[in-house]
């Protein structure tokens, strides 16, 4: 068996090459919608994931290859651009009017499915078909994957061969092989039902001229007819299928998805038109005011209000629709990134591979933050902090003497050769001078903890430890998130852990953009092993500037504090940096947890010991580590975390900022 | 002596497939000489095109009285101003002065085109300023001399907005004295062409290295933000052209060129694999 979580990043960053863009790569077991049956070969591709199958019995690891491609390709190759109203102009034999059982928000796939007697039978040939068809054209498109596929395929054709088809279900089994790669003329040798071989040739006919996803359709309706002529003779047969599973598949969900773009075409049209109409009226509404008797409404009113009505019902049925697809799919994340992490069992003594998915999107700027406000709190804290760190500006040039070429002569090394000369000797032909740059190279990343109690006002940071017995205080998560504590209703709006903890970042980015130092500001929270988030604020590469203000001003309060996924994650970046000095610095306000963080809820050692083993993997690759914490009860669990030298528990929170720079210069001023 | 000068005779029209207006917009800035800025990623062609435009203005039925019309220097970040403009060389017991690479394009009315300009000094840019202005002068400061531009001369830049570092940007001044001609990669046909006429492999085998092109640079932001360059993907062609196997050629021309990370080469060479027939 093949599994899946070795090649995952391998696999996003193949599906990324080829799509464009980025999917995340999750295992079919994870798939959000418990209603909705994957298919045979458990993969399935939404608007932001790829879902694969957790493990694979498989020749070799190129197939997980092959079943990512096979999705991508179904994106690529329109399989999701099919139109009901398309269908009906192209496949003989359809109408327009849907059963009434089938709900107007009904996927176009479904319409065409219940557009047959066993919408079921329909919807299986269907989807062989298509899939038929976007082989054929990846194959074209991607040559090289023809080997990979051919040798999954006579995998799985040795270990399910075909047999003879004397009723239905063999004769959908027989076609099913085809569809792996059995030749037509080895299923049509299988028929034992007068159907099977022309239905082989018909389906063979569609991967010699694919076409578009509606001849998959024409094929699959051909299909359909060449087959129930077996129902006809078989009367009282009971379809092998389970109607309701076999159509919810979530083919339907991405055919709704890419449908909801068009009706979002169809509500700026509408919108469109109802400005003009608007405007018109205004000018008609002048020129035809006396004209009209009392209580009579004008014709263009009557279309305008027709108008706003179908749009504000298209608004809503968007929304709706929306709402349906999230609920069905899971929430989408296509801005965000994907990464696994291990994670240290300290009771088992080993490492759980792969075990924490980490997400990394953008902090959202907060739009209604006042820039200049912020400005005013950097300005405020520059004499202590910015002083400091000036103090360990070594920015500079620096004349080297003797060398082979430079922008000056070295007249000593110039007069010693001339002396060698004269003496009869060799002289050395270092002779130049140049002036050299002297630069820091150093890299930091701040990982500032968001978890849902650096919503606590300051005053209470004594109680913070206590009060995180119980981490999942979601009230204070749903406040954060509306940027207000409950407290702040009251006139005088307490300041919280997360004001100080923005704020220092705030201090010590404008510090350190002037002392030219790279850095990174993220922000980590989460909840549960399947979703720690990381938030980025600024990247090393990227320029200080408003937008920066703005994501640090964007640090919310949000759930746990899982830190060793955060942690290992943020040395990845640093290693990635390539600077010849790496520093690590975590501030928070109370010791890591999370609902799984260990066998227990509330049992702390678990999350303490795994933090510790980040840290420590961070040493190891040359990343220097500190944590600061704005809780005065840290040293009892900071003191098994790290070494001493290597942590700080902030006794008045507020001196925040200036104690990072005391600490960052400590570490890097050497 | 480090330099990095390369000094271009164009006795032949050197290759050059038009994307663009950039011919003409080119042709018109040297008319008016206007320094000119060429952005864009590494290998897209900005230096075959201002090879191409200098045969075209130094050779194509206009021959100017210039040996050596196109200097070329490539700019790192040891590059000092020294090094382009000039500097004492020991000769017997005497110090004798030697013109760099830019005084003698000054002289001689050549182009003289700085590669990745960022790269080099900052006292390098500043040394430009007055050679890219109405005054077209070069101070030389060593010997005292204030050096006019020939009539011919022009100066070419070239920088790249993707992978340099913000702290190696340029400045505005510098950046706002030049006409800037903005490069990508071609798309997939154009690439296609250009591979199968440089390197020589027939259209089907150029048409399948455009799609890697294509599709490796969809993964520009993972450790390489340059993508593939057009230039790697006609070293491939050439080794294909000379018996190496279409995949082991993009394994050492493509794969392992652009990123050192394992997994990233993996999936590069799984895009190769998957693209080639």
């Amino acid at each position: 068996m093949i599994e899946l979580a070795p090649l995952e990043e391998r696999l996003a960053l193949f599906a990324e090459g080829i799509a464009g863009r980025y999917f995340h790569i999750k295992p079919g077991s994870e798939f959000a919608g418990r209603r909705i049956t994957l298919a045979a070969d458990r993969s399935a591709l939404t608007s932001d994931t790829l879902y694969l199958p957790e493990s694979l019995d498989a020749p070799d690891a190129s197939a997980y290859r092959v079943l990512a491609l096979q999705q991508l390709c179904h994106r690529e190759f329109g399989t999701y651009a099919f139109s009901m109203a398309t269908a009906l102009t192209r496949i003989p034999g359809l109408s327009n009017d849907d059963p009434p059982a089938l709900g107007s928000r009904a996927s176009d796939f479904e319409r065409f499915y219940h557009q047959f007697p066993y919408p079921a039978l329909a919807s299986r040939l269907f989807r062989l078909c298509e899939r038929v068809r976007v082989d054929a054209l990846m194959l074209g498109s991607y040559p090289g994957i023809r080997p990979r596929l051919e040798r999954l395929q006579q995998h799985q054709l040795r270990r399910d061969p075909p047999h003879p088809a004397a009723d239905l279900a063999g004769v959908l089994a027989a076609l099913e092989c085809q569809g792996r790669g059995a030749a037509p003329e080895l299923v049509a040798a299988l028929d034992l039902t007068g159907v099977l071989e022309p239905a082989a040739a018909t389906l063979a006919a569609l991967a010699l001229r694919p076409g578009d996803v509606h001849d998959a359709a024409a094929t699959a309706s051909a299909l359909y007819h060449t087959i129930t002529r077996l129902l006809d003779a078989q009367t009282g047969l009971v379809l092998p299928l389970p109607l309701e599973e076999e159509l919810d598949d979530p083919g339907n969900w991405s055919q709704r998805e890419a449908r909801l773009e068009d009706w979002r075409d169809d509500l700026s049209a509408l919108d469109a038109s109802l400005s003009v109409e608007m405007l018109d009226g205004d000018e008609a509404e002048a020129a035809d005011s006396q004209g009209l008797r009392d209580g009579q409404v004008r014709p263009e009113d009557l279309d305008l209000k027709k108008l706003a009505g179908e749009r504000d019902t298209l608004a809503r049925r968007i929304d709706m629709e929306r709402s349906a697809i999230r609920d069905a799919l899971g929430t989408s994340q296509p801005e965000a990134r994907s990464f696994r992490y291990d994670e240290w069992n300290y009771l088992e003594r080993r490492y759980l591979p792969r075990w924490c998915r980490l997400f990394e999107q953008r902090l959202a700027p907060d739009p209604d933050q006042d820039l200049a406000e912020l400005q005013a709190v950097i300005r405020a804290h520059r004499p202590g902090v910015q002083k400091r760190l000036e103090q360990i500006k070594p920015l500079g040039y620096q004349r080297v003497y003797r060398l082979t070429d430079g922008d000056e002569l070295d007249f000593n090394a110039l007069i010693q050769a001339r002396q060698d000369r004269r003496a009869g000797h060799t002289p050395d032909d270092r002779v130049y001078s140049r002036r050299d740059r002297v630069q820091r190279d150093v890299c930091a990343a701040f990982l500032v903890d968001l978890s849902a109690s650096t919503d606590d006002p300051i005053g209470s940071v004594g109680a913070v430890a206590a009060e995180e017995e119980d981490p999942f205080l979601w009230g204070h998560a749903a406040a954060g998130a509306d940027g207000a504590s409950p407290a702040a209703a009251d006139t005088a709006e307490p300041r919280r852990i997360i004001d100080v903890q923005r704020e220092a970042m705030l201090v010590m980015s404008a510090a350190l953009e002037q002392l030219g130092d790279s850095y990174g500001v993220y922000g980590f929270s989460g909840y549960g092993r399947d979703c720690v988030e990381l938030f980025v604020a600024k990247e090393p590469g990227e320029r200080f500037s408003r937008a920066t203000l703005a994501a640090i001003a964007g640090m919310k309060p949000k759930r746990s504090t899982r830190m060793g996924p955060a942690i290992r994650h943020a040395v990845r970046k640093l290693l990635d940096s390539g600077n010849a000095m790496k520093v690590l610095m975590i501030i928070s306000d109370g010791f890591p947890q999370d609902c799984d963080y260990g066998p227990e809820r509330g049992e702390h050692e678990y999350g303490v010991q795994d933090t510790a083993r980040a840290l420590q993997e961070a040493q190891d690759k040359g990343v220097e580590t500190f944590c600061v914490t704005v809780d005065r009860s840290g040293h009892d669990y900071l003191k098994r975390m790290c070494p001493e030298a290597r942590y700080l528990v902030i006794e008045e929170i507020e001196d925040l900022p200036e104690q990072l720079s005391k600490v960052y210069e400590t570490l890097t001023g050497r | 002596m480090s330099e990095a000068a390369n000094l271009a005779h164009l006795d032949e029209e050197p290759y050059y497939l038009p994307l663009g207006d950039e011919v003409e917009v080119f042709q018109a800035a040297y008319d008016a000489r206007l320094p000119v800025l060429l952005k864009g990623p590494t290998g897209c062609g900005k230096t075959r095109f201002v090879e191409h435009m200098t045969w075209r203005l130094f050779r194509d039925g206009k021959a100017k009285d210039v040996a050596v019309p196109l200097i070329t220097i490539s700019c790192h970040e040891d590059l000092t101003a020294t090094d382009m403009v000039g500097r004492f060389l020991l000769q017997g017991d005497e110090t004798v002065w030697s013109d760099g690479p830019l005084t003698r394009a000054v002289r001689s009315g050549a182009i003289c085109y700085l590669d990745e300009i960022v790269e080099a000094r900052k006292d390098t840019t500043v040394l430009i300023h007055s050679l890219t202005d109405h005054r077209r002068l070069l101070p030389i400061e060593k010997t005292g001399e204030l050096l006019a531009a020939h009539p011919d001369f022009l100066l070419v830049i070239s920088y790249n907005p993707g992978y340099q570092s913000v702290l190696k940007d340029l400045k505005p001044s510098t950046r706002q004295r030049f006409v800037s001609l903005t490069f990508d990669y071609p798309d997939r046909e154009r690439e296609a062409a250009i591979i199968a006429h440089e390197s020589g492999v027939d259209g089907a085998a150029a048409e399948r290295l455009a799609v890697i092109g294509e599709k490796v640079r969809n993964l520009r932001e993972h450790g390489f933000e340059e993508g593939v360059s057009t230039r790697l993907l006609v070293y491939t062609g050439e080794l294909i052209g000379r018996g190496i196997s279409p995949r082991r050629a993009a394994e050492i021309a493509v794969v392992h060129a652009v990123s050192d990370d394992a997994t990233v080469q993996a999936a590069i060479a799984d895009i190769v694999d998957t693209v080639l027939p």
